[in-house]
């Protein structure tokens, strides 16, 4: 099998998933990918220590994890995040919760992600959220972007958005570039500038120029 | 004349005074006009014998004795062999002596037999002493007047003893009839007892096997959960990311054949296949046990009021939290009743409020919209009702026309 041509500078990542099947799938693939997993580990407690020991660009985190297995690995992320702020964490779950998701990006500057365990199946696009994470960047899971746009008040207040406008804004929120918009919807950077001015705006949301404040400033928006 | 009858026996004391007057009374005509002191004394006499029956119920015995004393003084005393008239004229007996019978029949009535022949025989003893005084004086051809005499008061005084003996039978019969009655009541009483006792007992058994067994299927649903969260989510999972490589792999390769059409088609659509299936099993495994209850019952109903579309409010004010097998019950309620305000009330907020009082937990679910939401046999509402009942929890709707619409669901803080 051939694999895609890998990026320039492969990514050094720890991952911290308890089931072995996805720990040793996704350590491969993302070894085929051109990157190198400096730790896999089981529970947050191998988790934290190996962040501290590899300094990793990012952790790929399990939300439920031993002992417990209710949110453990959400902990971890923050406390992570915190101690490490260069390190980016991306947190993958079987189930998303825009609470969850909340706790996650409250206070955070970026180089956080929150994803659905199935977007492992999309392998490119999964590599690529992790490349944005670990980059600084900031990534949310559709669904959970589906779920914040339709919350009862916020749904009205987005009803002064257009159809495109509120496809922008999602798109805002899970953490795309402008480029990236652009490209998803085959219009011009230029008009996706335009969308967002509007659409921030409208909101009432102070205008920005970084991506990643534009994303965090949308993101708090819709979880207020 | 039933109602005196009913008075007296009610008042049995009415009737003794009647009796101890009446007597007193026509003993006035036999006292001595005399000297004053002889006729004081004689009044006195005649009040002391009339008034022991005021006392015969309480001490038929002691009042038996002061009456006999009495009469042993006017024996004595009051009459005299001969012509020579009374010693002691105040102490001539008088009609008041008929008290003596009466105070007989009551101790024969009311006190063991030995006592009561003892007071017979101490009668008829007085009796045979009063006739022996008095017979001398008559006349030797009056014979048959003085066994009449004898036979009249010693008859008199058989007769009350009789009656009162046949009356203490009686009284008697019917004290060992009550007292089994009594008996037979208590035994009753006791095995009712014993009854509604080994059936409190098996309620209580039941109620708390009842309640192991939900606790059970609560851990049992949350472990089947995990089980699939461990196993075939997670395999799926990595299953869905292997056929999302070979997919990309075969995309990026190129296009040789037609086979290699056909490959990358099947490809593709089994790995569409497996997402859809990871999306199944998920709803799947959420309605089985929602993880986000592991967090405790606050988050769950928080992420499903922050997820509403319809705006929602939280307000807890519960400090114990509930059993698993309750949080989950009051969380799927909520859930279902949630659902209902955005399908059905129109409504443009809901709140849930969850209290706890005593051992009870409280949560109602409100909105401002139309009403008329009922709780229909085999509706939404009957279901949650069916679910809150199996841990004797209660439901109630109010739900006018034109709203508000309020559910309130108590449940035990533990099954």
């Amino acid at each position: 099998m051939s694999a895609p041509p890998s990026p320039p500078a492969g990514l050094r990542i720890v991952i911290a998933e308890d089931a072995a099947i996805m720990r040793d799938g996704l350590t491969q693939t993302l070894a085929r990918r051109g990157h190198d997993v400096v730790a896999a580990v089981a529970d947050a407690e191998a988790l934290r220590q190996a962040v501290a020991v590899h300094r990793p660009d990012v952790a790929i985190i399990d939300v439920r994890m031993p002992p417990t297995h209710t949110d453990e690995g959400l902990r971890a992320a923050q406390s992570i995040h915190r101690d490490h702020p260069q390190v980016g964490v991306l947190v993958f779950s079987q189930y998303i919760e825009a609470q969850s998701a909340a706790e996650l990006f409250a206070g955070a500057a970026g180089g956080v992600g929150y994803l659905l365990k199935d977007r492992v199946a999309d392998v490119s696009d999964f590599i690529d959220a992790i490349s944005r994470v670990a980059a600084g960047g900031t990534v949310l899971d559709p669904e959970v972007v589906r779920q914040l746009l339709s919350v009862g008040r916020r749904a009205e207040a987005l009803a002064v958005l257009t159809p495109r406008e509120r496809e922008v804004l999602a798109l805002i929120a899970e953490g795309r570039s402008n480029t990236a918009i652009a490209g998803a919807f085959t219009i011009s950077p230029r008009v996706v500038e335009k969308h967002v001015a509007s659409i921030f705006d409208k909101l009432g949301l102070p205008p920005s120029r970084s991506d990643n404040r534009r994303v965090l400033a949308a993101i708090r928006y819709l979880e207020s | 004349m039933l109602a005196v009858s009913a008075r007296l026996r009610d008042h049995p004391h009415v009737l003794d005074g009647v009796l101890a007057v009446l007597l007193f009374s026509l003993s006035a005509g036999q006292w001595p006009i005399g000297p004053p002191l002889s006729t004081t004394v004689a009044v006195l006499v005649s009040g002391l014998l009339a008034a022991t029956v005021l006392f015969r119920r309480r001490y038929p015995v002691a009042a038996f004795t002061a009456a006999m004393t009495i009469a042993a003084a006017q024996v004595l005393l009051g009459m005299q062999a001969g012509d020579g008239g009374p010693v002691v004229r105040a102490l001539e007996p008088t009609v008041t002596d008929v008290v003596i019978p009466v105070l007989l029949y009551t101790v024969a009535a009311h006190r063991p037999r030995r006592v009561s022949v003892t007071a017979l025989l101490v009668c008829l003893a007085a009796t045979a002493v009063a006739i022996t005084r008095w017979a001398p004086a008559q006349p030797p051809a009056s014979s048959n007047l003085v066994f009449a005499a004898a036979a009249g008061l010693g008859g008199t005084a058989l007769a009350a003893w009789v009656l009162g003996d046949s009356m203490a039978y009686r009284y008697r019969r019917e004290y060992y009839a009550s007292l089994e009655e009594r008996t037979a009541r208590a035994e009753a009483e006791r095995d009712a007892q014993i009854r509604i006792a080994a059936a409190a007992q098996r309620a209580s058994e039941l109620q708390h096997r009842r309640a192991l067994a939900i606790d059970e299927s609560a851990a049992r649903l949350r472990r089947i959960e995990r089980d699939l969260h461990d196993g075939a989510q997670v395999r799926l999972a990595a299953l869905a990311m292997t056929l999302g490589e070979l997919k990309e792999a075969l995309d990026a390769a190129p296009a040789d054949s037609t086979d290699g059409d056909r490959t990358r088609m099947l490809v593709s659509a089994a790995h569409q296949n497996a997402k859809e299936t990871l999306a199944e099993l998920r709803d799947l495994a959420r309605g089985i046990h929602p993880p986000v209850l592991d967090r405790g019952l606050g988050p769950a109903l928080s992420s499903l009021t922050g997820t509403s579309p319809v705006p929602a409010g939280l307000d807890i004010t519960s400090t114990q939290p509930p059993s698993p097998a309750i949080a989950s019950i009051a969380y799927f309620c909520a859930a279902e009743l949630l659902a209902n305000v955005v399908k059905h009330s129109a409504a443009s907020q809901a709140t849930i409020s969850v209290t706890d009082q005593a051992d009870r937990l409280l949560m109602t679910v409100t909105d401002d919209g139309v009403g008329g939401a009922q709780l229909a046999p085999g509706g939404g509402l009957a279901g949650l009702l069916d679910r809150v009942q199996t841990v004797d929890g209660r439901l109630d709707v109010t739900s006018p026309p034109g709203g508000p619409t309020v559910v309130t669901i108590e449940l035990p803080s533990h099954a």
